[in-house]
C-alpha cells in the first residue's frame, strides 16, 4: 500500500480549548489510485491532507496519535530535517486550491518550478533547465523553452494552476495531495484542470488525494470516496457505492441537497441545523443532532460497519 | 418588470479600456427569476451594478416598470431604491461586524422612513421572523452567527422595506453545501408569498437551472443565449452553452465530462475578439464569425441565440 493512515488524531490546542479537527482517521491509497476526501468546511479535510506532510497550524497543532506510513516507513515519528529533504515537495506534493497565492508574484516561473528540482538536488545547470522545460510540456504549458523568464501575472489563472502542477510533479512524487485544485477556476478551465490530473495520474502512476467540497468533481476523478464530517470519516468505498447506494445518513443527506442538473425541479432536501462545534463535541456520532433517523444509540460512538467491497460506514443504524 | 435595452459599460484602465458589457438587453418578468449565468470577468456582476445604480452605463437604458431610471426625478429614484434590494455573496464583507443586528436591518428603512421605536422593533422582529430567526437575533453582532444564519440576516435587510425586486449576487457560493439547500429554499418560499422578483447572478448552472425561469448566458460582455430556462437547457443552441453544460461535472461516477467543448481560454475584456467573442473557442467557428457580431436568432418562444450558426436553421 503507497499510503496507509490509521487511527490519526490531530488536534488544534488554541486558547478557548482543544479543536479535534482530526479525529481518528483511517484511509488508505494504493499506487496509482485517487482517493476523494470530500467534505464540507471546517470537516478537517484539508487539515487532514496537510498532516500528512507534518504542515500543522504553528504552535496550536499537534499529532496527538496515530500512524500515517507512507511506502511502509512511518511519517509520524521521523525528524523534521528527514521529513523536509525526503518526504515534503520530494514523494508527497501538494496542490493549493488558488494559483494566484501558491505562486510567488516577484521570481519567474523558471525559478518557481526549478525551486524543487534543486533543493531535492535532481538537476542542475543546464540539466535543471531542460528538466523544467519538460515539466512544463507534461503540463501542456505552450511553448515553455519561451517563458521560463515570465511572472504568474503574465499567466491565465488556467495556466497558473498548470504550472503549480508543474511544481508538484517536477520531482516525481508517489503521492500528490491536491486541495480543491479546480475551485478558484471557472467551468470550462476545471474540466481542463480535471483532465490534466488524470493525465499525470495515467504517466506518473501517481497515488492522489483530491480533497474538494465538490460532488461532482470527485465523482469525475474518484476511484474511491472517503466522507468527512465534524473530523471524521463517516463512510467510505468505491465511488460507485458512495453515489449510487450511500449508507450513511449525511452522505444520503449531502446528496439529496444539491441542485443536478437536467433533473426535475423539486425542493432541495435541506439538512437542517449545522455541523456541531469541534471544541467539546458530542461525545456520540457527531452527526446525531441534524440526523432524521436519530435513535438513543446514537449518543454513544457508532461503530463501522463494513458493507463489503470495501464499502463501510460509521452509523448505528447499519449496525442493528 | 425591468428591462434593460442596449446596456454598455466600458471601464477606462491604465492598460487600456475595458469592454466589460456591451450591448446587453433582457427583461425580467414579473415574479419571475432571472438568471445571469457565465464565468468570472463577463460581466454579470457589472450589469447588477448598474440596476443597483452603482454604476451608470456608458450607453442604453433600464426601465423600471417603464420608467427609464436614468431620467427619473429625485423623487421616483428614491421609490426605485426602496423596491429594489440587493443580497451579496459573502454574508462576512456584505454585514458591519461592528453593528448589532439590529441596526443592520434598521438602516435601510431609516433611509427612507421615520417609524417609532416599537414599529421599528416590530418590523425587525417580523422580517427576522420571515428568515427563520429569532427576535432575539437583532441584539447580536454578526460573528456571533454561522455563514448560512449570516446570509439569513442580509435577506432580512433587503425584505425589511418591503421590496419588489431583488437582485441576488451569487448568494449562496459562499456557504456550505448543506446550508445552500435551507437558504435557496428559504429564498423560493419568500418569492411566493411576497410575490417578489428576482434577478439572481451565478456560475452553478445546476442551481441556476433548479431556481430560475428565465437565464442569459453571458459570455465576455455580451448575452450568448437566452430564454425560458427549460428550452435553454434542455436544448442550448448556442456552442458556448452547449460547452459550458458540458463542461460541468455531474455527481455522477458514469458521467463522461467533455473536454473538447471549449478549448483554450477566455480571452481579455481588455481586447474581446472580433465579431463573434467566443469564436476563437468554438469549435463550430467559421468564415463570419471573426468578422460580423452575431444577432440574437429567435429559436423558440422567447428563447433566442446569438450565433451564426442559426442564420439558416432558425427555431
Amino acid at each position: 500500500m503507497l499510503l496507509q493512515v490509521e487511527n490519526l488524531r490531530m488536534h488544534l490546542h488554541l486558547r478557548r480549548g482543544v479543536l479535534q479537527a482530526v479525529d481518528g482517521i483511517n484511509l488508505h491509497v494504493a499506487e496509482g489510485e485517487t482517493l476523494g476526501l470530500v467534505g464540507e468546511s471546517g470537516s478537517g479535510k484539508t487539515l487532514t491532507g496537510l498532516s500528512l506532510l507534518r504542515l500543522l497550524p504553528k504552535g496550536s497543532g499537534r499529532i496527538e496519535s496515530g500512524s500515517i506510513r507512507l511506502d511502509g516507513q512511518e511519517l509520524t515519528t521521523l525528524p523534521e530535517a528527514e521529513l523536509a529533504r525526503d518526504i515534503r515537495g520530494r514523494r508527497i506534493a501538494m496542490i493549493m486550491q488558488d494559483p494566484m497565492t501558491s505562486l510567488n508574484p516577484v521570481f519567474s516561473i523558471g525559478d518557481q518550478v526549478g525551486g524543487p528540482l534543486r533543493n531535492h538536488d535532481i538537476a542542475r545547470g543546464t540539466a535543471l533547465r531542460s528538466a523544467v522545460v519538460d515539466v512544463l510540456k507534461r503540463v501542456r504549458i505552450p511553448s515553455p523553452e519561451d517563458r521560463l523568464g515570465d511572472y504568474p501575472h503574465q499567466f491565465s489563472g488556467g495556466q497558473r494552476q498548470r504550472i503549480v502542477a508543474a511544481m508538484a510533479i517536477g520531482c516525481t512524487p508517489r503521492l500528490l495531495v491536491a486541495d480543491e485544485p479546480t475551485t478558484a477556476l471557472d467551468v470550462t478551465i476545471q474540466v481542463q484542470i480535471i483532465a490534466l490530473l488524470r493525465q499525470i495520474q495515467h504517466d506518473q502512476g501517481v497515488g492522489i488525494i483530491l480533497i474538494t467540497h465538490d460532488l461532482g468533481v470527485a465523482a469525475s476523478l474518484c476511484r474511491r470516496i472517503a466522507v468527512m464530517y465534524a473530523g471524521q470519516i463517516v463512510e467510505t468505498g468505491p465511488v460507485r457505492a458512495i453515489y449510487r447506494s450511500p449508507s450513511h445518513p449525511y452522505t444520503q443527506a449531502l446528496l439529496a441537497a444539491i441542485p443536478r442538473l437536467h433533473s426535475k425541479r423539486t425542493r432541495l432536501a435541506a439538512i437542517p441545523g449545522q455541523p456541531p462545534s469541534l471544541i467539546d463535541p458530542p461525545s456520540g456520532c457527531r452527526f446525531a443532532a441534524r440526523c432524521p433517523m436519530r435513535m438513543d444509540q446514537c449518543a454513544a460512538p457508532p461503530p463501522t460497519v463494513d458493507l463489503g467491497d470495501g464499502h463501510s460506514a460509521a452509523c448505528w443504524k447499519l449496525a442493528n | 418588470m425591468l428591462e434593460l435595452a442596449g446596456i454598455t459599460k466600458h471601464y477606462r484602465t491604465r492598460n487600456g479600456v475595458v469592454r466589460a458589457v456591451e450591448d446587453v438587453s433582457f427583461t425580467v418578468p414579473p415574479k419571475g427569476t432571472m438568471a445571469l449565468v457565465g464565468e468570472s470577468g463577463c460581466g454579470k456582476t457589472t450589469i447588477a451594478k448598474i440596476i443597483l445604480q452603482l454604476e451608470r452605463p456608458i450607453s442604453g437604458t433600464v426601465r423600471f416598470e417603464g420608467a427609464d431610471i436614468a431620467t427619473m426625478s429625485r423623487a421616483a429614484l428614491h421609490a426605485y431604491r426602496r423596491q429594489v434590494a440587493a443580497v451579496f455573496q459573502d454574508p462576512y464583507s456584505s454585514l458591519n461586524p461592528r453593528l448589532r443586528v439590529h441596526r443592520i436591518i434598521a438602516e435601510p428603512i431609516l433611509a427612507h422612513e421615520r417609524p417609532g421605536r416599537a414599529a421599528l422593533d416590530k418590523r425587525i422582529a417580523e422580517v427576522l421572523d420571515i428568515v427563520g430567526l429569532p427576535a432575539t437575533a437583532a441584539t447580536l453582532y454578526p460573528h456571533e452567527f454561522s455563514g448560512g444564519q449570516r446570509q439569513r440576516i442580509a435577506i432580512a435587510r433587503a425584505l425589511a422595506l418591503q421590496p419588489r425586486l431583488m437582485v441576488l449576487d451569487e448568494p449562496v457560493s459562499a456557504l456550505d453545501v448543506s446550508i445552500r439547500a435551507q437558504v435557496l429554499n428559504l429564498l423560493q418560499d419568500i418569492q411566493a408569498e411576497f410575490g417578489l422578483t428576482y434577478l439572481i447572478i451565478a456560475h452553478d448552472l445546476a442551481l441556476v437551472e433548479h431556481f430560475s425561469s428565465d437565464v442569459a448566458v453571458i459570455y465576455l460582455g455580451r448575452v450568448a443565449e437566452s430564454g425560458p430556462t427549460e428550452p435553454v437547457f434542455a436544448n442550448p443552441r448556442h456552442p458556448y452553452t452547449q460547452a459550458l453544460l458540458a463542461a460541468v461535472p455531474l455527481p455522477d461516477p458514469d458521467h463522461v465530462l467533455s473536454e473538447t467543448a471549449a478549448t483554450g481560454e477566455i480571452a481579455s475584456a481588455l481586447n474581446p475578439p472580433s465579431g463573434c467573442r467566443f469564436h476563437p473557442r468554438c469549435p463550430h467557428v467559421f468564415a463570419p464569425c471573426p468578422a460580423t457580431v452575431p444577432p440574437a436568432y429567435p429559436a423558440g418562444a422567447g428563447h433566442h441565440v446569438a450565433c451564426h450558426l442559426l442564420k439558416d436553421s432558425p427555431a
